[in-house]
């Protein structure tokens, strides 16, 4: 295995571990902003920070922890701009939701669905006004593509033919509801096609081969002037049963936001399902379980040191 | 000259002085009629970048904060007032993290304010005080040679993002041409003459009732202080207060349809600051709702005006 495999592997189940640490102090009541995790997913946000070249910029939404720590790769920043201390890694003024880090080109995080499209647009369409190479990456969601923002950013990005990458990141839940829920079919590559966009479709987690994706993206981006629709299928993973007098038997809890009261920091793998919608499970394929606790082991250690 | 074509010349003035380049967009900013002529001509400067955008008002304002991120400085020019309901969440949510920061571009939107009712619904929304209330903004508007000069000058192109406004109805009419007598630091107010017998307070676009109310006054031999309300925000009226009480008479006068007037808090520090002071707000019929199309010109009856003042002791 090459370092740089490694290291991907090391990256993702420390943005892992760094969240499940996050959720350990959330559960304990330590945050008073609300925090969006997003464990499952770690491989999205490990390929893209792997992708970006310095030139280029990310625009993110409210659920942004993934790709703030992916760059960041260290957690007492990031931990103490949660905690609104001065120290943190905005100042302690935008806390989670609205968390950017202009050193490591997170130009803007929007709390606001859809609005990060449009500050994106703005910025690739400011990118080509001055002169400026590299390519926007806009993160969305499969919610946030219900809004006519998301219609209008992609008309605006390919009539000015802007080099641009649009993320959507397909959870298939929106706040608690799941997309055959509230909506009918988005056949978001016929949406992007009939624009003029190309379009990519990822699924499985497979970091290595993300990350071969969303680079061979970045240059079709760059070559041709234009923007590209990634939509990334993924699951945030963290679910849990309410039992309560309405639900005797359980309900299902999709993980939205908040602490997730079921995933729990312990000594093993950290490991949420035993599937491919788990970007850690995926790793197996490129490394054996014991030596991924290996890791795992050592990467907790380095996340324990930092914070103390 | 119509008006239109003053704020044309000024705002050309102020890209050909300005140094960096200006991204210039909007619906039709380099086509047709350029916005019945308001941006007629903006794109043969050379600094200046034109755009004619699509019809997308939300992504557009978010447009306008992205370049401001990226250092590059823009104006949004909109035909009507009504389309900036589109990009209020940009204007709330987006420029509310921006403005952590000292921006070193600009952004300005300049929308037309929509002041007659022949064009529909849309009129019933005739000041950018709205605006400026719910997202706390930066907004002025101006109705003459010497407000829009001023404002546009010191405005127009400053680093951060604020909104300027002008109505529909005085854009294509006569220019108003003033002299200056004061201005705030700010340009929250100006003073376009001194008197000893009343002061007039112009608020929204309504300069021209108090410029005739100011006429008639003159025919009865007495004279009248008349200023222009050019901000949206809450300001120092400290000046105006003092202008008051050298007659302690005021009249305030507002063409806005919005319940939630600066009219009132102005009102209000004028009675606080100056109990004896007698006061007529001049306001519309806010039981007149706008349900048909029709001129919706404000009414002002200047005889009972001008009764209430002279039976006031004026003079």
């Amino acid at each position: 295995m090459t370092y740089l495999k490694e290291n991907i592997l090391r990256e993702i189940i420390w943005l892992r571990l760094s969240q499940i640490y996050i959720n350990d102090l959330y559960k304990k009541g330590d945050f008073k902003i609300p925090i969006h995790l997003a464990m499952g997913h770690e491989s999205i946000a490990v390929s893209v920070d792997h992708a970006m070249k310095e030139s280029d910029s990310l625009f993110l939404t409210h659920r942004n922890i993934h790709y703030n720590l992916a760059r960041l790769k260290v957690l007492k920043e990031d931990l103490d701009e949660y905690y609104l201390k001065d120290c943190g890694l905005g100042g302690g003024m935008l806390g989670s939701m609205n968390l950017n880090n202009l050193n490591k080109g997170i130009i803007y995080s929007s709390s606001i669905l859809g609005n990060n499209l449009c500050v994106g647009s703005g910025y690739a369409f400011a990118n080509k006004v001055i002169g400026n190479k590299g390519v926007v990456i806009i993160v969305t969601g499969d919610g946030a593509i219900e809004e006519g923002a998301f219609y209008e950013t992609l008309l605006f990005l390919s009539s000015n033919k802007l080099p641009t990458i649009i993320i959507v990141e397909n959870n298939g839940w929106s706040l608690g509801t799941k997309i055959d829920e509230r909506r009918g079919k988005i056949d978001l590559k016929g949406l992007s096609n009939s624009l003029g966009v190309d379009y990519t479709h990822l699924s499985g987690n497979d970091p290595f081969e993300y990350l071969k994706n969303i680079q061979s993206v970045r240059e079709k981006a760059l070559i041709n002037n234009a923007p590209v629709v990634v939509e990334v299928e993924l699951s945030t993973l963290g679910h849990w049963t309410l039992h309560n007098e309405d639900n005797p038997n359980g309900k299902f809890i999709n993980y939205h936001a908040g602490p997730a009261p079921e995933v729990n920091l312990n000594k093993n793998f950290p490991l949420l399902e035993e599937s491919n919608s788990d970007p850690l499970y995926v790793l197996q394929a490129y490394m054996k379980k014991e030596e991924l606790l290996v890791l795992a082991e050592e990467e907790m250690e380095k996340i324990i040191s930092e914070i103390r | 000259m119509k008006f239109v074509q003053f704020l044309n010349q000024t705002i050309k003035k102020e890209l050909l002085t300005f140094d960096d380049k200006v991204v210039m967009y909007g619906q039709n900013v380099d086509a047709a009629s350029c916005l019945s002529g308001l941006t007629r001509g903006m794109s043969a400067i050379e600094n200046v970048v034109p755009s004619n955008s699509q019809n997308s008002e939300n992504m557009l304002v978010g447009n306008g904060f992205g370049m401001m991120l990226n250092g590059v400085s823009s104006i949004f020019f909109m035909k009507q007032l009504d389309f900036l309901l589109l990009g209020i969440d940009q204007i709330t949510n987006t420029y509310n993290i921006i403005r952590q920061h000292e921006p070193s571009a600009s952004f300005t939107i300049f929308p037309v304010t929509v002041d007659s009712g022949y064009e529909g619904p849309q009129a019933i929304l005739n000041n950018i005080e709205s605006f400026c209330s719910i997202a706390d903004i930066d907004a002025y508007s101006f109705t003459n040679n010497i407000d829009s000069a001023l404002i546009l000058e010191k405005y127009l192109l400053k680093p951060g993002f604020r909104v300027l406004s002008s109505g529909q109805r005085l854009l294509q009419s006569d220019l108003l041409e003033l002299e200056l007598v004061y201005k705030d630091l700010n340009l929250n107010f100006l003073q376009y003459s001194s008197g000893e017998d009343a002061c007039i307070l112009c608020l929204n676009h309504s300069l021209p009732y108090g410029l005739e109310l100011q006429k008639k006054l003159l025919i009865t031999g007495r004279t009248a202080s008349i200023f222009s309300i050019n901000t949206h925000s809450d300001f120092n009226s400290e000046f105006i207060l003092n202008e008051i009480k050298k007659t302690n008479k005021v009249v305030l006068i507002d063409d806005s349809r919005g319940h939630n007037s600066s009219l009132k808090n102005l009102s209000l520090k004028i009675h606080q600051s100056i109990p004896n002071s007698k006061v007529i707000d001049l306001v519309r019929n806010k039981s007149e709702r706008l349900l048909k199309p029709y001129e919706d010109l404000m009414k002002v009856d200047y005889n009972a005006v001008l009764k209430f003042l002279i039976s006031n002791n004026i003079k």
